[in-house]
């Protein structure tokens, strides 16, 4: 055919709706739809199944759903449970490996089904990059598309980019209050001062400005003028004010600000005032740096600063959320920050505390804190770790540094790190020990291995040390190296115990059709990656805490596929990306911060990819199903 | 070769080579009605005209779409074609189908444009939903344009549809009905080839019931609409 009939454009038009072949050229989607047939499965139906022998046909899910059911015999490589959606395509690994599916793939409801021969599949390989690219690299292909999906959203967004390359635009926060330039002073003055605003700008019958005066003028041409209240707004009013154009940067209303000594800048467009910036405006864009934080913390003298420093901490986080920043650096960062303050509120309380200055004693992190994984909603987990010549003095110790202990967790309560709801803080007796008491516990927990010393161990068995006397925390490390490798029977149990937090399989799709339905992005989503991690982790006798280096960390001795081991990292931070995303959604409106959300609130791409890191995190925990015999 | 031919009886004329064309399509042998879906290739066809009225209003397009072995549409292996008009239809007709007054007056001329079709066709069965309609457009086109008699074997989804769910029978009487029951889309209503593949996915859709009520060829479809049109006489 020479040229496509309206059915061929309809059906790219359709196509190109979803991922991969929204990036690919239109002669190839042409050459595409030229040799599709469509094809109609009823409900429970079967497309495709092991013993189908070799695939033959390349599926595109026109409308429908396919789901993909693992033969339990058979179960290894790809042991999960899918899910296939409108726009999907499979069996992707089978056709670029030339074998047989290992799940059998059967229609949930009645489904349309676009259907490419097994060599057109092959050409179209060869002739289109984007869907080469997207075959070969499926998971990083949707998260880069995700990403610039989120990059785009939060320019889009009022309070974004807050740097000094945003546009004047776009840090205008109200309408600019105004008056005729005849208006009288007292006038002016009682509106300044009710409205509670520093400046006021006179405007003509167009809404051009005219004038400008602020409060600071009040002093040298009002007061000490000694002008009578009565005269028109216009006698007193700078005239001509400096105007810049809405799409001018902050750093252009900066330099003015600096060169000529203004506080205000006016925005202007075709003649008209379209709002006000002042050069508190600017600063506060300026305080939100990474190095103006920890600047700013480092200095602090006062409790009130650091609270003021958290607020930043989130801001940045926001800011960095906007450029895109990939979470594995924005939650290292905002733990690095977090970090720094602690060790702030230690060293300021440790000023008024000459007793507990006497002692040898390490401030640990633990739980996500000590994994470097800490989002916005992180609340305390910590404990102490303290040196002793002999254990008889250990209640004595405690003494003085529990009520030390207890001021810093609730200095860290008014940053807004909440207390531990279970108690694992330094503060409690229980956490803060000697040594040798830290040993003796989590051996004791080694050894019983019930429900709460699985529970206590996901918590404490990542513990990092945060302030003060390193070498007690790598001491202590280095003994659970060795103790916990030893004991199988331990792993074993933490193990079963992971696998009863299973990721949402079977029902995937009740999740996504809004029944009322709340995913937990961290139960969900992120325990079973960290609490794989750290079994394994534990098992190859690691040393890392965080969860990514232990995905790392482990490939070696236990011979994962690294591939495998890039795909559980990108899918685990997918999910931190979305957690992030949505605890600064709950930040700007107010709300408490939580990890559910309702799945129908994610755009498709997302939900593919969410459905893709739940597929990753399942393939994880049948891994410690295989290791563990469970 | 214009509407006035008809009333005098008059033969229209072919080229040489139009002829041909057609005769070669004559010389198709007849397809097997009894063969298996399996082995059968049927088109689907919806057209649009410049009204609903069958005495006096004309052909505009065809959309054709074949459907494979009962199971398959070749999204290649469809048709679209537009007749040159010689007068463009009314404006609230253009507003229906879409087909404006231009392309109306470029399409191809109506007898190269129904040899297409017709090789297009070959002998395979034509499947339509309210046949009557299709059936006597494009009958009249090919006696008026090529002076054939197109005796062709058509079925109807119309019929075919309620015989295979009779609980839907009272309740789905158009196209639009059942292809929301199936929760079928369709890319752009009221045009002929849309139109056509919407019409073919609901065949395919309604395989399932063929397969169990053991409607499985041309033939049986074909008494199954007869038996249908029986029941809605008398019911």
């Amino acid at each position: 055919m020479s040229v496509p009939n309206s059915l061929i454009l309809a059906t790219v038009d359709h196509l190109a709706r979803f991922a991969p072949f929204d990036c690919m050229e239109r002669e190839h989607l042409v050459w595409l739809a030229e040799r599709l047939k469509l094809a109609y499965y009823a409900k429970g139906e079967t497309l495709l199944g092991p013993d189908s022998g070799p695939v033959k046909t390349f599926y595109i899910i026109k409308q429908g759903v396919i789901n993909g059911e693992q033969d339990v015999v058979r179960a290894q490589d790809d042991a999960s449970w899918l899910e296939l959606h409108e726009g999907e395509c499979f069996p992707l690994g089978a056709l670029l490996s030339k074998r047989g599916v290992a799940s059998t793939y059967r229609a949930g409801h009645d489904t349309f089904c676009f259907e490419l021969a097994a060599d057109d599949f092959r050409v179209l390989l060869r002739t289109s990059d984007a869907f080469h690219d997207f075959c070969t690299r499926r998971i990083a292909n949707l998260l880069e598309q995700s990403k610039q999906a989120l990059q785009a959203q939060y320019a889009k967004s009022s309070s974004d980019q807050q740097s000094m390359s945003s546009t004047l635009q776009t840090l205008i926060r109200r309408e600019p209050v105004t008056c005729a330039p005849e208006t009288s002073l007292r006038e002016v003055l009682e509106t300044m001062h009710k409205l509670g605003i520093g400046s006021m700008v006179a405007v003509d019958e167009n809404k051009k400005p005219v004038g400008i005066f602020t409060l600071h003028d009040v002093l040298s041409r009002v007061a000490l003028a000694e002008v009578s209240l009565d005269v028109p707004f216009n006698s007193v009013m700078s005239p001509n004010p400096r105007t810049l154009p809405p799409h001018a940067l902050a750093h252009d209303a900066a330099l003015v600000m600096a060169k000529q000594g203004f506080r205000h800048i006016l925005v202007e467009e075709d003649g008209q005032l379209k709002g006000l910036i002042s050069e508190k405006d600017l600063f506060s864009l300026q305080r939100v740096g990474l190095r103006q934080i920890s600047g700013a913390i480092r200095n602090a003298e006062q409790l009130d600063t650091l609270i003021h420093s958290a607020k930043d901490i989130r801001q940045l986080a926001h800011n960095m959320l906007a450029q895109g920043v990939a979470a594995e650096q924005l939650t290292q960062i905002i733990s690095t920050l977090n970090d720094l303050l602690t060790t702030r509120i230690l060293e300021l309380e440790l000023r008024n505390d000459p007793a507990a200055r006497d002692v040898e004693f390490c401030w640990l992190a633990l739980g996500s804190e000590g994994r470097l994984e800490q989002t916005l909603n992180t609340d305390q987990d910590n404990g102490i770790i303290f040196a002793t010549e002999t254990d008889d003095d250990n209640e004595a110790i405690r003494a003085v540094l529990l009520p030390f202990a207890r001021r810093v967790n609730l200095a860290l309560a008014e940053c807004g790190f909440p207390l531990c709801n279970g108690e694992v803080m330094a503060s409690n007796p229980k956490w803060c020990l000697s040594l040798q008491e830290w040993k003796n516990t989590f051996a004791n927990w080694i050894d019983r291995g019930d429900p709460m010393a699985l529970l206590y161990s996901t918590i404490f068995f990542d513990f990092r040390p945060l302030y003060g006397a390193d070498c007690l925390a790598f001491d202590l490390r280095e003994w659970l190296r060795g103790a916990a490798k030893k004991n199988s029977r331990f792993l074993h149990q933490m193990a079963a115990n992971a696998l009863r937090n299973s990721p949402p399989s079977g029902s995937v799709w009740d999740f996504f059709t809004g029944k009322g339905n709340i995913l937990d992005l961290k139960l969900n989503g992120i325990t079973p990656f960290v609490d794989a991690a750290r079994i394994f982790s534990l098992a190859v006798g690691g040393k890392q805490t965080n969860t990514l280096q232990r995905m790392r960390e482990i490939t070696g001795p236990l011979h994962v596929d690294p591939q495998d081991a890039e795909a559980w990292a990108d899918a685990f931070l997918f999910i931190q990306l979305l957690r992030l995303q949505l605890h600064h959604e709950q930040c700007e409106r107010d709300e408490p911060l939580t990890n559910k959300v309702d799945p129908d609130s994610f755009n498709n791409l997302d939900k593919r990819i969410l459905k893709e890191a739940f597929r990753q995190a399942r393939k994880l925990q049948t891994k410690l199903t295989v290791d563990y015999q469970l | 070769m214009n509407w006035l031919a008809r009333l005098f009886g008059a033969k229209p004329e072919l080229t040489p080579e139009q002829a041909e064309r057609l005769a070669a399509w004559k010389a198709l042998p007849a397809p097997d009605l009894n063969a298996p879906h399996a082995a059968s290739r049927y088109v689907v066809v919806d057209v649009e005209t410049s009204g609903l009225n069958l005495v006096k209003d004309r052909l505009i397009a065809i959309g054709a779409v074949a459907v494979l072995g009962g199971r398959q549409i070749q999204l290649a292996d469809s048709m679209e074609i537009i007749l040159q008009q010689r007068r463009v239809s009314g404006h609230d007709n253009i507003l229906i189908h879409g087909i404006g007054g231009t392309a109306q007056s470029e399409g191809i001329p109506p007898v190269d444009a129904l040899l297409t079709f017709l090789e297009y066709l070959g002998k395979s069965p034509l499947v339509a939903f309210h046949v009557a309609f299709d059936q006597t457009m494009i009958d009249r086109a090919l006696k008026t344009f090529l002076g054939l008699k197109f005796k062709h074997s058509w079925a109807d989804l119309a019929y075919i549809a309620p015989a295979l769910y009779p609980e839907l029978a009272r309740s789905h009487r158009s196209l639009d009905q059942w292809m929301s029951r199936f929760g079928l889309g369709n890319y752009a209503r009221h045009s002929a080839l849309a139109d056509a593949l919407s019409t073919a996915e609901l065949m395919l859709a309604l395989r399932e019931r063929m397969d169990t009520k053991q409607v499985d060829s041309f033939k049986a479809m074909r008494d199954l609409d007869k038996a249908q049109r029986m029941v809605n006489w008398t019911g």
